[in-house]
């Protein structure tokens, strides 16, 4: 395994979840992983997949030409960009004639796509290649919490392509969660899409959604819900007021980026995992 | 515009004719679900396939990608979807809802305005400055992305 990537944050993450990026930091210290600055990356290019495919090629393919040229594999921490940078190294590494196409549009910006740079979920980087073991011996502060695990859908999804974990039914976010001594719950339609790709176009259905998990969370007694992803993170967290608007109906459930669990597990206190900018307030004690 | 040929144009678009309606993707469907079924991936791609028909609720695809995981035929139901929302910016107009990203994108080269305050945030976190990017605008000039 790799102990160094091209660290690649996106768009929503310094746009409104700074604390996921500084908890993820935080946590690839501990582990010993280097992350390399990636100045200027700007967007992965993702909404563009529905706008004009040639776009959201090259935007992808820049990203990926700035991490080979460090000769890093890429790390991202968005389910997002996941998806998005993913499959556009896949695509242009099976498709010539598409490459390019795309490195004539990249010429003009100095840059070149090789495909020889693998693009890599922060979830994946902690479960395939750290190992649910090593990041236990890292783990000092035991916590005693019900936690509902929410994967988001590009983590996993197209799983013909992204092959990770079980799609129909996946273990690793749980596993990663049992190690810091919480509880994954079970609750039901744990696969339920947060709702965030549907929010610009109709908010209504995009609230029902979210509200829709989030009651089910709520029912199962969860004391806190998980994420790996910023923008299902916006979701929960910072449209849960909204939502419960909504719904007619108190939720209240404190939502963490993963590795801010994990951070507060290794014993960095809430501050230095950016807990305080969770909107949901949620009491430090709880982590104790 | 003939719909049923420019999707046939694409090795996803293909997938369209393996489809036999069975609806597993509707059942799977969240925007489905939260419409009481008026959003219908099943409709909208026999309206494709029989009437070669285009109509705004593409839109409301959360691209979750459970319908192209349950399909039995192995259909690209999600990706077909996506081709079809490429198909209508090509030849009807990009939506309002997606024009405030296209000029962030073109401004700064993120999908959001990321600016002096979201800085200063970072600076008191110890985080690097996040630097704006005119790449990007370059990419979407050259290739027809800008829609100005």
């Amino acid at each position: 395994m790799s102990n160094r990537y091209a660290y690649f944050i996106g768009c929503t993450t310094p746009f409104r979840e700074s604390n996921y990026d500084l908890s993820t930091r935080r946590i690839m210290e501990k582990l010993d992983i280097e992350l390399v600055e990636m100045e200027k990356a700007g967007c992965c290019g993702l909404y563009y997949e529905l706008v004009n495919e040639l776009s959201y090629l090259c935007m992808a393919a820049r990203v990926i030409s700035m991490a080979e040229d460090e000769k890093l594999d890429l790390m991202v921490i968005c389910n997002g960009c996941n998806s998005s940078l993913y499959r556009a190294n896949k695509k242009l590494r099976e498709n010539p004639e598409l490459k390019e196409e795309v490195n004539n549009v990249l010429a003009d910006i100095d840059r070149e796509f090789k495909g020889t740079t693998e693009v890599k979920h922060f979830v994946k980087v902690l479960w395939d290649e750290v190992g649910v073991d090593k990041i236990k011996e890292k783990v000092t502060n035991l916590l005693d919490l019900r936690v509902a695990v929410h994967y988001g859908c590009h983590l996993l999804r197209p799983s013909e392509e992204i092959k990770f974990d079980n799609p129909k039914d996946p273990v690793s976010l749980d596993e990663l969660v049992e190690a810091t001594g919480a509880s994954s719950i079970d609750y039901p339609e744990k696969s339920l899409c947060c709702g965030g790709y549907v929010l610009a176009s109709n908010q209504d259905i995009a609230y029902k959604m979210t509200g829709r998990k989030l009651i089910n969370v709520k029912k199962a007694k969860a004391d806190i819900m998980v994420t790996a992803c910023p923008f299902c993170n916006v979701m929960y967290d910072a449209n849960q007021r909204g939502v419960e608007k909504e719904l007619g109906e108190k939720i209240n459930i404190p939502v963490l980026h993963y590795p801010q669990l994990l951070g507060l597990s290794m014993g960095y206190t809430p501050r230095e995992v950016g807990l305080e900018q969770n909107r949901v307030r949620v009491n430090p004690k709880i982590f104790e | 515009m003939d719909l049923r040929k420019e999707l046939a144009e694409d090795v996803d678009g293909k997938t369209l004719n393996y489809c036999f309606s069975c609806g597993m993707c509707t059942g799977g469907c969240p925007s489905a679900m939260m419409t009481e079924s008026e959003y219908n991936p099943r409709r909208i791609l026999h309206r494709a396939v029989i009437e070669g028909k285009l109509e705004d609720d593409i839109w409301l695809c959360t691209n979750c990608y459970l319908c192209q995981e349950r399909c039995p035929t192995k259909t690209k139901v999600a990706d077909l979807i996506s081709l079809m929302r490429r198909v209508y910016v090509k030849h009807k107009s990009i939506p309002d809802f997606i024009k405030p990203l296209v000029v962030n994108l073109g401004a700064c080269g993120f999908t959001q305005h990321i600016g002096e305050l979201e800085n200063k945030r970072r600076k008191r976190m110890n985080l690097p400055e996040i630097k704006h990017t005119s790449e990007i605008r370059k990419i979407l000039k050259k290739t027809g992305g800008l829609y100005e």
